[in-house]
């Protein structure tokens, strides 16, 4: 237990939280944002597997890692917008259609990566750029808490920014209420007149830029390469962290670095005495408690209303 | 006016279709005429994707080296990793014209055991893994499988020398391994590793850590980081594709790496080269030497089906990569030492572990002697 209390409490640990965090963090503000508008969308990984590997492409052949991001949050909007289309233009199943476009993307990025380099499973053959991380002045001179605020990757601090940026935005402005108004009422949205459609349609873009977003972070910051469905998932947890953040950017945000610092801690708890196969159940055990810890508050708050 | 629309639709997708199938059916036909008579046609089925710089890429090169070298006809088909079709799939190809069929991988030996026995007339070669010849007929199958133990042996001898060199590594004398799964043909690279390190350094520490998968490139940096946070000078990826996540993090931690199944550091060195340079050699699994040989085995006549065959470093089917990047890091009594042990092991002075001999518990003594 020692052990595992001086592992916890190093800058390093802390920094890998963030690491882990931040993909998880852009897909839970993308999941938040088509969710808010009544929209389940699944289609949060593959949109971030796609704009990883435009990511790439992107950075690759123009030499800049920033048009590599341009390109990615753009792929991801579009991605995002081809669901916005087959759902709202044509009514199909929410759920089938994010499913379809999550398989989708996975044969459809090995495809463009073999028409591209030959190769059908990493990106090692095209020279990608890697997005810079940023040091705080001053504030990088502040003993420890240095190192964990400053030095961190430029999408991270997007990434945290857009947690209050959304939270404002939801709140704050016209496009944000007619967005909470298509998910929480929509038919009074029609009766005011408003077309729920195009107000979901423009929160789908919204998300899709976030997962785009994410997708960079993944293969342009995380990792300096794109590798065969290297999202690995992290779009299907963020469903889940925004589930157990009931909507609210805040607390889901408090729920995804709830997800990294669970896998950080499975990560390393894997250097101790302890078999992976129990370390690797650590994060379904903390989603568990949470999520049991959750609902319960919830019930005695039902028994007991104001 | 509708139903004759339709009816013509119907028609047209009729004759289309027909269409499509007599050409198919020519384009097979002639094929046969075109193969040799003499010669086996072989295919290959892999249980994945090619473009993993590793393991399926390996066996490509190998079919390759079957056309090119041999003059067979052959052909390589990928099945992807939905492991659902993989027994149609081997099933298809068994019912077709092909002499001999190759598949990899502990993954497909049961599938092999089903249908192997339903088809005496055909041959199959399995490598990276054997099948039960005890349980069922398996006159025709023979299995190839790797004695990776003995390179990891000579790759944790490698590492050990390092992490004990302050002037290479940090003196503290920790090295490190991340494996895809806890599955024995991953194990018996960590035990021979760990083996190797033991023997060269009496008290070297060795973490290890699994993904759980071999997809997760970024979870394996991630486990590769804390590795090198804790004081690991060299880190081996054992872990196909996600194990580039390990050597992302050597160069983002200035640790060393060492690649697995083919030369990594050759495969980086154009576009990555910070990357490579930190690759200190790499284990090698000659995939594609040992299916060579098989199939020449076999038109000669002497491939000894129904049985398995263990290929090492005296085999030369298993060995560490020799390049500048080794060459310009390894000290010459470095070298000197792994070419002694690896001189040791062909003359079968050391004998190394195997994890496909131990049990779990075993496993995980060894691992625990060394956990810093």
């Amino acid at each position: 237990m020692d052990r595992i209390l001086n592992l916890v409490f190093t800058t390093d640990f802390i920094s890998s939280v963030i690491r882990v965090t931040t993909p998880i963090l852009f897909a839970t503000m993308a999941v938040l944002m088509s969710e808010r508008a009544g929209v389940v969308n699944i289609s949060v990984e593959g949109a971030m597997l796609i704009s990883s590997l435009m990511g790439v492409v992107g950075s690759a052949y123009t030499g800049s890692a920033w048009i590599g991001l341009l390109i990615a949050v753009l792929s991801g909007i579009v991605y995002s917008w081809i669901l916005a289309v087959f759902h709202l233009r044509l009514n199909t199943n929410i759920v089938l259609t994010g499913i379809a476009l999550n398989l989708l993307a996975s044969g459809l990025t090995v495809f463009i990566l073999f028409l591209l380099t030959g190769d059908k499973g990493v990106s090692t053959a095209l020279p990608s750029k890697v997005l810079p991380n940023v040091s705080i002045p001053l504030i990088k001179n502040i003993p420890i808490l240095g190192n964990i605020i400053s030095g961190q990757n430029f999408l991270t601090y997007i990434a945290i920014l857009s947690v209050f940026v959304i939270h404002i935005f939801l709140k704050r402005t016209r496009l944000g209420t007619y967005i909470r108004a298509a998910g929480e009422a929509p038919e009074a949205v029609e009766t005011a007149g408003k077309s729920v459609k195009s107000i979901r349609q423009k929160a789908l873009i919204i998300s899709g830029a976030l997962a785009g977003c994410g997708g960079a972070f993944m293969s342009m910051a995380y990792l300096s390469m794109f590798t065969k469905d290297m999202i690995a998932g992290r779009g299907f947890i963020a469903l889940a962290a925004e589930a157990m953040g009931k909507g609210n950017p805040i607390l889901s945000f408090v729920v995804s670095l709830l997800f990294g610092f669970a896998d950080a801690l499975s990560n390393n708890m894997q250097l101790l005495s302890i078999p992976s196969e129990i370390t690797r159940i650590v994060p379904y055990l903390v989603t568990i408690f949470a999520l049991a810890i959750y609902s319960g508050r919830d019930l005695t708050k039902k028994k007991n209303p104001i | 006016m509708k139903k004759i629309f339709a009816f013509v639709l119907v028609a047209s997708i009729m004759l289309l279709v027909v269409g499509c199938g007599g050409s198919q059916q020519n384009q097979q036909g002639q094929q046969n005429s075109g193969g040799n008579g003499d010669l086996p046609k072989v295919a290959c089925l892999l249980n994945g994707n090619l473009g993993d710089k590793s393991f399926f890429d390996s066996a490509n090169a190998g079919m390759k080296l079957i056309a090119d070298e041999l003059g067979v006809e052959t052909k390589v088909i990928e099945m992807g990793f939905d492991n659902t079709k993989w027994e149609p799939t081997l099933l298809d190809i068994s019912e077709q014209d092909y002499d001999i069929i190759i598949v990899g991988t502990y993954q497909m030996q049961e599938i092999l055991e089903k249908v192997a026995p339903q088809f005496p007339d055909k041959k199959y070669i399995i490598f990276d893994s054997e099948v039960n010849y005890e349980e069922y007929d398996l006159q025709n199958v023979y299995s190839i499988t790797f004695k990776q133990n003995e390179a990891s042996y000579l790759a944790g001898a490698l590492a050990a020398m390092i992490a004990q060199d302050s002037s290479i590594g940090n003196g503290k004398k920790i090295i490190s391994l991340v494996a895809g799964m806890d599955i024995p043909v991953i194990n018996d690279f960590v035990v021979g590793y760990i083996q190797g390190a033991k023997d060269t350094v009496s008290d070297i520490k060795v973490a290890v850590s699994y993904i759980g998968d071999f997809n997760d490139t970024a979870k394996a940096k991630e486990l590769a980081l804390s590795q090198f946070d804790l004081g690991s000078s060299i880190g081996f990826n054992v872990a196909a594709q996600a194990g580039l996540g390990l050597i992302d993090a050597a160069a983002a931690a200035d640790a060393y790496a060492i690649g697995v199944d083919a030369d990594q550091a050759l495969a980086l060195m154009e576009t990555n080269p910070d990357a490579a340079n930190k690759i200190v050699t790499s284990v090698l699994k000659n995939i594609d030497q040992a299916i060579l040989r098989a199939v020449q085995l076999h038109i000669e006549g002497n491939l000894p089906y129904g049985k398995t065959e263990v290929l090492g470093i005296k085999e030369k089917a298993v060995g560490l990569a020799d390049n500048e990047i080794y060459r310009k890091i390894a000290t010459d009594d470095m070298i000197a030492k792994v070419e002694e042990l690896q001189k040791k092991i062909e003359n079968g002075v050391i004998e190394v572990m195997t994890a496909f001999d131990m049990t779990s518990d075993e496993i995980n003594e060894l691992k625990q002697s060394v956990q810093p």
